[in-house]
């Protein structure tokens, strides 16, 4: 195996929609912390280290780490943080673990809705040289991406449609009594007003350990980590191909060869993919290996990715449902983890045992990753 | 563990840094990051390929203003389709990089992965204006709290406890602009007096000009590489044999008051960070054992506690008094900041990965007219957010 | 050559909520001229300004307790440097740990003169009694009070 030590989920909190303005967002911080702790069964003193995914335009703070360091357990303990993306905290908690330096590892992630306008604090990010002027926030990028596959593929819009709808369906299922049912989102043609969600705020934790601090505590139902890819592309979108997410093909290499899977159409029992937009969730099924994109209709037909059918994407309703923005990658990671811990709730699908999550984030989901966990540990050479 | 890569200890196998000045108006921030790749990557003898993952070092985007400006960092990186993240520790932030660097290769991950950034701090005007904004919203960012004044106030208390004088503040910066002025990629290297330094304008008493970092423009780069890939590809290299992080308290006013755990005057949670990296390089007399420290010290007075923290000292305080003796300067029995250290040169993003860098090059034998003659051992430190995360490392020949 | 350079202005609000503790500790200072601290149950340490759990112990803070407006300087700083969006110099401010409390407090220093730094450093050294002012309108943040010495 590629990891020293094998990493493992032992504990997950995922709050995808918070509405209540009754806790500031250090509290809301400390309130996810602490309930992942618990779903873990340890307390912070078990804690080792913690890796933080936050983004300082979107908390409305320079360096939100340091706010952060004190809700998360962060004080006299090893504390770092990746504003990259929330994703990118769960990596690089798991590249500790795997060191063996480290028995366990909190990772947080969260993404606040206190800014006037999520559109401003993304336009930041267009870089001041050639593209500040124009109106390019992170819809706007989808909306470019959606339009260049539309264009490659003339059908694309109506399984775009489809995408939306089933993951809908799996919303009333896993949220029958959700916390809020947020509005359909603004328009960015080709992106309809039924193809976007407005942003919501939201919070993710999850306890990570490596395989001797799961045999000393004897964890029942720990998600292994069995591979773990993550790759960029390039920053302007005028450099890339926006159909072919070539990140997206790497990340899934690294992943699948460290969990030697070989056949992607049918390795896994659940997959959860960051549908930024549905569109995003088309490209991945291709880039991920899933379905090359010739097979998609005759897929879609038949229900292939929607509950009960042979691969489910998305039980749990997935970003179109709740769009916590900055941690909606993270979040895909715990929602798998939680079903082959067979935690997964009203959701959860029985007996899962393999699932791979796939997080993307940036302009067009210039950051992407592939993450397989599975019930089982694997080959331990 | 077959297949594994990242066999063995964590190497150091290329740097590269800028000639670092106040404003660069001929590079573009990504064209910053680039410049200290180039030469990381030529010491390394290796081409892009051979890079398995890159980690990015940038703290405050609002200094570069740039949101993520990380990704547009990616391409300078040769980062597209590779793994990629990026760091943020604030001040910390560059040894934070090497240090997630390391964790990609003793995971077994990776072999050979780059950590590099830049920051162009003279742009964004007035970085006090950006720094006020690190403290928070509900109590404290409506007070004129800046990294300065915060530093200021770290002195009083200093003052208070241990007889610290403007003047032995000043011997720091006389002492890192004579080590700076050997150091062609310092920014601030003209030789200062005790008089000129003690004459400067007050900016928050006690710390006045000369006692402060300027706000500094280039780039830093390191390659670094597993034990295994070094070995069979038979590179040069120095060793990272402690790695460790620690945070304190976010409020300084928890730093004062009713017996605190981490006092203001002091920089408790470095003091816990070098612990853990001494115990992992199996250091148990740092006074004796290290033979160089590059210390991250933007203000003079910051200088001492982190001595002080590094054990370089028996006591805390002790600093003040050894260092007049002349026994940190370069000739001394243990240069700190050699390089001039962060009071000459801060390009925050990368800073603390300059004190990593200028480590490795003292232990390397490759520091150039700054080189302490026949270090073998030495110790990198990095301070972010608001004396609050506190990054260590020792590195070995 | 011709270097050309660009200015970008971020301009972006923020409405962030301050959840119930600190909107208590706000209210209170706002209409009674009082400040509260919170106390952790398990180190007894009163919290000034009121965190609604302590980051030491990471347990809830349990009580609210009346602080100050007595108090002593912990420390200081005087400003004589301009910085962007900061008031203009000079100006004195640190932290003061009020009667009752465990950790200090932010605030202003008024009543100083700063014409000679050393001299007002021994005005203000550190241990120095103060008591807190209050504005007559009060707006609810932390600008609503100042310490005097003596």
């Amino acid at each position: 195996m590629a990891y020293r030590v094998r990493p493992a989920v032992v504990g997950c909190a995922i709050r995808p929609a918070i509405t209540a303005r009754n806790r500031s967002l250090e509290e809301i911080i400390y309130d996810i912390s602490q309930a992942a702790l618990a779903d873990a069964g340890l307390t912070i003193e078990d804690i080792d280290g913690i890796v933080v995914g936050c983004n300082d335009q979107f908390d409305g703070r320079a360096i939100s780490v340091m706010m952060a360091s004190g809700p998360t357990g962060g004080v006299d303990r090893d504390i770092l943080s990746t504003p990259s993306s929330s994703e990118h905290a769960f990596i690089l908690g798991s590249l500790r673990i795997a060191s063996g330096q480290f028995r366990t590892q909190l990772v947080v992630a969260w993404s606040p809705t206190e800014v006037s306008s999520m559109s401003e604090a993304q336009r930041l990010g267009a870089d001041p040289y050639f593209h500040r002027a124009l109106p390019l926030d992170e819809l706007s990028a989808h909306a470019l991406q959606a339009s260049a596959l539309n264009h490659v593929w003339p059908n694309a819009w109506v399984f775009a449609e489809t995408v939306a709808v089933k993951n809908r369906r799996h919303a009333a299922v896993a949220w029958p009594d959700p916390p809020a049912r947020p509005a359909a989102g603004p328009e960015r043609w080709p992106l309809t007003e039924r193809l976007t969600t407005v942003p919501v705020t939201g919070a993710v934790a999850m306890v990570l350990a490596g395989e001797p601090f799961v045999a000393e505590r004897d964890f029942k139902h720990p998600a292994w980590l069995r591979g773990m890819g993550w790759a960029t592309e390039a920053a302007f979108l005028g450099d890339r191909d926006l159909t072919a997410a070539r990140a997206l093909v790497e990340a899934a290499r690294q992943a699948y060869t460290e969990a030697g899977i070989t056949d992607p159409t049918t390795a896994f029992d659940v997959v959860e993919i960051t549908d930024a937009t549905p569109y995003a969730e088309l490209i991945a099924y291709d880039a991920l290996g899933l379905a090359p994109r010739a097979t998609i209709a005759a897929r879609m037909a038949e229900g292939w990715f929607a509950r009960g059918g042979h691969l489910p994407v998305n039980l749990s309703g997935g970003v179109i449902t709740f769009n916590p923005v900055f941690c909606t990658g993270m979040i895909r990671i715990a929602e798998i983890a939680n079903q082959v811990r067979g935690r997964a709730g009203l959701h959860q699908l029985p007996g899962a045992q393999l699932g791979l999550a796939h997080a993307g984030s940036g302009f067009a989901m210039q950051y992407q990753s592939a993450i397989v966990l599975g019930a089982a540990q694997g080959d331990v050479s | 563990m077959s297949g594994a890569k990242g066999g063995g200890r964590v190497g150091i196998i290329g740097i590269g840094q800028s000639n670092f000045r106040s404003r660069r108006d001929d590079a573009s921030y990504p064209d910053l990051v680039r410049e200290a790749v180039v030469p990381a990557m030529l010491d390394a003898k290796l081409d892009f390929d051979a890079i398995d993952a890159v980690v990015y070092s940038l703290s405050p985007d609002s200094i570069v203003g740039i949101g993520n400006a990380e990704r547009l960092g990616v391409d300078a990186v040769g980062g597209r389709n590779k793994r990629f993240l990026r760091i943020n520790t604030g001040g910390a932030t560059g040894i934070s990089s090497v240090t997630a660097a390391y964790y990609h290769i003793a995971s077994g991950v990776c072999d050979v992965v780059l950590t590099a950034g830049a920051d162009k701090v003279g742009e964004c005007g007035d970085s006090q204006t950006v720094l006020n904004k690190i403290w928070d919203p509900t109590y404290e960012r409506a007070l004129p709290l800046g990294t300065i004044n915060m530093l200021a106030m770290s002195a009083v208390r200093y003052m208070q406890r241990y007889g610290m004088t403007e003047e032995d503040m000043a011997y720091v910066t006389v002492k890192n602009r004579r080590q700076a002025s050997l150091n062609p990629r310092a920014h601030l290297r003209r030789v200062v007096t005790i008089d000129e330094v003690l004459e400067s304008r007050i900016i928050s008493w006690p710390l006045r000009l000369m006692n402060c970092c300027p706000q500094s423009s280039g780039g830093a780069a390191m390659v670094l590489a597993s034990e295994r890939f070094i070995r069979d590809n038979n590179r040069d290299a120095v060793w990272i044999t402690g790695v460790a992080c620690r945070a304190e308290t976010y409020w300084m006013g928890d730093r004062m008051g009713t017996n605190p755990t981490a006092e203001h005057a002091e920089a408790y949670a470095l003091g816990r960070s070098f612990e853990q990296s001494y115990r992992m390089a199996g250091i148990t007399d740092p006074a004796n054992q290290v033979h160089i420290a590059e210390l991250y010290a933007p203000f003079s007075n910051t200088e001492f506690h982190a001595i002080d923290a590094a054990r370089l000292v028996a006591k805390s305080g002790e600093s003040v008094k050894r260092l007049r003796d002349g026994e940190f300067e370069l000739g001394g029995r243990l240069p700190v900041n050699p390089s001039g250290g962060t009071l000459c040169t801060n390009a925050i993003a990368v800073t603390a990965m300059a004190r990593v860098a200028e480590t490795a090059l003292q232990v390397w034998g490759r520091a150039g007219a700054h080189q302490v003659d026949g270090a073998r051992v030495g110790i990198a430190s990095g301070n972010g957010g608001d004396h609050q995360i506190f990054g260590t490392m020792v590195i070995e020949a | 050559m011709e270097l050309l350079g660009r200015q970008e202005v971020w301009n972006i609000t923020y409405d962030h909520a301050l959840g119930e503790t600190a909107s208590y500790f706000f209210t209170q200072i706002r209409d009674n001229g009082k400040i509260f601290g919170r106390r952790c149950a398990k180190t007894n340490k009163v919290l000034v300004p009121p965190r609604a759990f302590s980051d030491e112990t990471l347990l809830p803070t349990t009580e609210w307790v009346e602080v100050g407006p007595g108090g002593r300087i912990e420390a200081f700083t005087f400003v004589y440097e301009q910085f962007n969006n900061l008031p203009e110099p000079p100006y004195a401010f640190g932290y003061v740990l009020l009667d009752g409390a465990d950790t200090a407090l932010g605030g202003y220093f008024k009543g100083v003169d700063l014409t000679n730094p050393r001299e007002a450093a021994e005005k203000l050294a550190i241990g120095t009694r103060v008591v807190t002012k209050f504005a007559e309108q009060r707006k609810g943040d932390v600008l609503d009070f100042w310490f005097e010495a003596g």
